[in-house]
């Protein structure tokens, strides 16, 4: 992430979470935070926590933000933002707790004809390979909940359409043929299978090394009579140091109620 | 090849608990942004660091990150990292970390240091890797806090063991570690049960030592990759002097370890001049030092303690204030002091009254007049740092104090001071990384700390990576006293001045006799005679002389990346 995007996304997230914009420049940031906003991110528990006891007047912090320290004024003092600063991940971290769950409708031009809106399911998830070392993958699948159509990159199309969070007038939904938990037993499904057709050479040399190690440990206390323990410590840490696993995890997900050219 | 595929379903649970209420349901705007974030935070490949992006104030040199994605990559995380001193090898363990936190496979950390590395290790991870280790004060913090910096002694012991041994590390890193040679010990013992699922074993000196303790460490490391105890010593002989005799062994032992050579790593270093200054005392100042000089004969009014009057005598070398200062204390402790014992302090007083000047100051004086530059002051004595404060005053040179007991915060300050507005930085202590003076290269050693190690620390502040000048060194000293003895006869003589960092570190090590300054207390104080004093002088330099020899026999055959 580059200083400018970091901006950006920064501002989006405050916008998003109702707190006022103070100022605002290229270099830094200063935002009003919400009694919501300060609970979620400044770390204070004993201080609302007596307020609400006490009945006092809440004072919200300020918070100003540099995310370039050179075009800043001198007088400006705050937290210099960058992408490996512990309040950024802070925001990263809450920005993905605030939004797990979503629904949607799409905001159609239909006018006042009447509009059937189909369900779907969309699942945002991300895909680790996990041995001694770690990969990624970032994964968005679509289901239809009538038909059972699945789409891949189903988030980067939600962008090109207009979604609000109350139905249209003249709209009606259409209810799922597939419930909801089966949808999610489907996807589940789909992944695995496009996870066993992968490359899994990585998990065979993980397993390799593995061995390689188990047999030097086996031989070094090969002439210890006791002392079983540290064997089995030893063994433990083996494991979870290199046996391959591949963990779906998910960042959110939701339902979506789109017209029937929406996806095609 | 089937791997096992877990798919989280915490979440399904809510979500269909969600629809069957109608909601709540979250922001559209936030829902992209997560996704957003997330694709920032992927990391689609194995390999590659990852750390260097998340560290935009930190500029870590080739070989260090060189050595994290060697450590990563080739040596699935347990490594031993040997490089020689000043290279950074805390640098290198701060990445390897950052770079398992940020793939998340590491958590929970476990760092153990020398007690009086705590802060330290804690201070910079903080600021220099943004990980939140915590030194361990409290026994909660084993359980609540994911990385924990302590040292060994105190993991070692009951309670914090138990715990200790509960608690599932992800990373074990381990400072100083060849204090772990002797496998009968009880930190061995304790290290060796921890489970190490990766591992950081961290020391300036693995190689010159004998096999048997290559073994000992290795084997915590990684058992078994130098065989068992048994089939090793059948191979090797126990206490072979090093690996030098075996390419088979040094090739085993350079797979679990790096050891970065100040010459690999292309970083051109900077030259020490050393310059002697002989002081003369004045007539009153030469009073002082010969009355305490005498109070050796007539050692029982203060029961004997050769340590008391030979540091009274270091004192007098350095100013008056320190002497009166050590004085008053010694009166002030002494529980029912006798008759005898007052009129002796008394008398000892007066002759500190009777110094007007002090010979060395004037001669600093004169020498930071002619550097017009910044200069660095190192003093033993708070009294002599107070004095040089008000005395550079008076002569209208700025000047800042420095001392390790200062927090954090006004370190930086004080560095900060001695850069922009102040001459003269005048220091009590050396110790404490993390204040780097590379912006100066003038260093006046006004009186000389008897452990030489302190002394490289000194010269270490200045003479370290980013200096760009070559650094001058003047050693004070007073002609005729204890002070001339060890500039004479110990630092000149193993050219102490002139070594390059680290090699000290290395002889020092591989001498294994204990604590110098305990030496220089015996040889100073308990012998009879100049002759005797002179003799027992001449063995410990030879000794330290033979280290070195031995040391550059060694230097191209030791197991590094040679």
């Amino acid at each position: 992430m580059q200083q400018q995007e970091i901006h950006n996304f920064l501002l989006k997230y405050f916008q998003a979470n109702d707190c006022p914009i103070l100022e605002n420049h290229s270099g830094y940031m200063t935002v009003q935070l919400t009694i919501e906003m300060d609970k979620e991110l400044m770390n204070r528990p004993f201080y609302w926590h007596y307020l609400e006891k006490t009945g006092g007047i809440p004072n919200p912090a300020k918070l100003t933000l540099i995310t370039d320290p050179n075009s800043v004024p001198e007088d400006i003092k705050g937290e210099i933002i960058h992408f490996g600063s512990p309040r950024l991940h802070q925001i990263f971290a809450s920005t993905k707790n605030l939004a797990r769950y979503i629904r949607l409708y799409e905001n159609h031009e239909n006018g006042s004809r009447k509009t059937p809106l189909l369900p779907w399911l969309c699942l945002n998830v991300k895909i680790s390979y996990q041995c001694d070392r770690k990969r990624d993958v970032f994964k968005s699948i679509g289901l239809q909940l009538i038909n059972g159509q699945m789409v891949e990159n189903f988030h980067e199309r939600l962008l090109n359409i207009s979604l609000t969070p109350k139905i249209p007038d003249y709209s009606f939904t259409l209810s799922p043929l597939v419930k909801p938990k089966s949808g999610i037993l489907r996807i589940e499904n789909y992944l695995k299978s496009s996870i066993y057709q992968d490359d899994h050479s990585w998990a065979e040399e993980a397993r390799k090394r593995w061995e390689k190690d188990l047999r030097l440990l086996e031989h070094f206390y090969e002439d210890i009579e006791e002392g079983n323990e540290a064997y089995e410590t030893e063994k433990k840490a083996l494991q979870e140091q290199y046996e391959p696993k591949i963990k779906i995890s998910f960042i959110n997900g939701g339902l979506f109620y789109l017209t029937e050219k929406a996806i095609v | 090849m089937t791997v096992e595929i877990e798919f989280d379903s915490s979440w399904q649970d809510e979500f269909l608990q969600r629809i069957h209420q109608d909601g709540p349901w979250g922001n559209w705007e936030l829902v992209r942004l997560a996704i957003e974030v997330e694709k920032h935070l992927v990391i689609p490949e194995f390999e590659g660091l990852q750390a260097p992006k998340h560290l935009p104030n930190l500029t870590p040199l080739p070989h260090q990150l060189e050595t994290a994605k060697q450590v990563i990559e080739n040596m699935n995380g347990k490594a031993i990292l040997a490089d020689e001193v000043g290279l950074g090898k805390t640098i290198e363990a701060g990445l390897i970390l950052k770079e398992y936190m940020i793939r998340g496979l590491v958590k929970k950390v476990l760092i153990l240091v020398p007690a009086s590395l705590v802060t330290q290790w804690s201070m910079e991870l903080n600021s220099k890797f943004y990980i939140p280790a915590v030194s361990q004060k409290k026994s909660y913090v084993w359980e609540q806090c994911d990385v924990v910096v302590s040292s060994i002694d105190t993991a070692k012991r009951n309670p914090h063991r138990d715990i200790i041994f509960r608690q599932n590390y992800d990373l074990i890193i381990i400072d100083e570690a060849h204090k772990l040679k002797n496998n009968k010990t009880k930190n061995y013992e304790f290290v060796q049960n921890l489970k190490k699922k990766f591992c950081l074993l961290l020391t300036a000196t693995p190689i010159q030592n004998r096999i048997e303790e290559i073994f000992n460490l290795v084997s915590l490391l990684k058992p078994g990759h130098l065989g068992s105890q048994t089939a090793f010593y059948e191979k090797y002989k126990k206490d072979s002097r090093s690996l030098n005799d075996n390419e088979h062994l040094k090739e085993l032992v350079n797979k679990v370890m790096v050891r970065n050579r100040r010459a690999d790593t292309g970083i051109e270093w900077t030259k020490r001049h050393v310059e002697t200054i002989p002081i003369d005392f004045s007539d009153t100042e030469r009073e002082l030092y010969e009355t305490i000089y005498n109070l050796k004969n007539e050692s029982d009014w203060i029961q004997g303690s050769s340590f008391s009057v030979m540091t009274l005598q270091r004192e007098a070398c350095s100013s008056r204030e320190a002497v009166y200062y050590t004085l008053r204390n010694m009166l002030q402790k002494k529980e029912n002091p006798t008759q005898a014992f007052k009129d002796q302090i008394e008398s000892l007083m007066k002759k500190v009254e009777a110094v007007q000047t002090n010979s060395k100051a004037k001669k600093a004086l004169e020498l930071i007049q002619q550097i017009n530059d910044k200069v660095i002051i190192f003093t033993e004595y708070r009294a002599t740092q107070l004095f040089l404060q008000w005395f550079l005053k008076q002569h209208g040179i700025t000047s800042v104090p420095f001392r390790g007991g200062f927090k954090r915060g006004k370190k930086d300050w004080m560095r900060e001071l001695f850069q922009k507005r102040a001459q003269v930085l005048i220091a009590t202590e050396a110790g404490g990384e993390g204040i780097n003076l590379q912006f100066c290269h003038h260093i006046i050693n006004f009186d000389l700390p008897w452990n030489p190690m302190r002394l490289e620390q000194r010269i270490g502040r200045v003479h370290r990576l980013g200096q760009e000048q070559d650094v001058k060194i003047y050693n004070f000293a007073i002609k005729n006293t204890v002070e001339e003895h060890i500039l004479k006869l110990l630092y000149e003589k193993i050219d102490l001045f002139e070594k390059v960092i680290g090699e000290l570190d290395d002889i020092l090590t591989k001498l294994e006799f204990g604590n110098m300054e305990d030496h220089l207390i015996d040889i100073f104080g308990a012998s009879s005679s100049e002759g005797e004093m002179r003799i027992k002088m001449e063995n410990l330099s030879s000794m330290i002389e033979f280290a070195q020899s031995m040391k550059k026999g060694e230097t191209h055959a030791a197991a590094g990346n040679s």
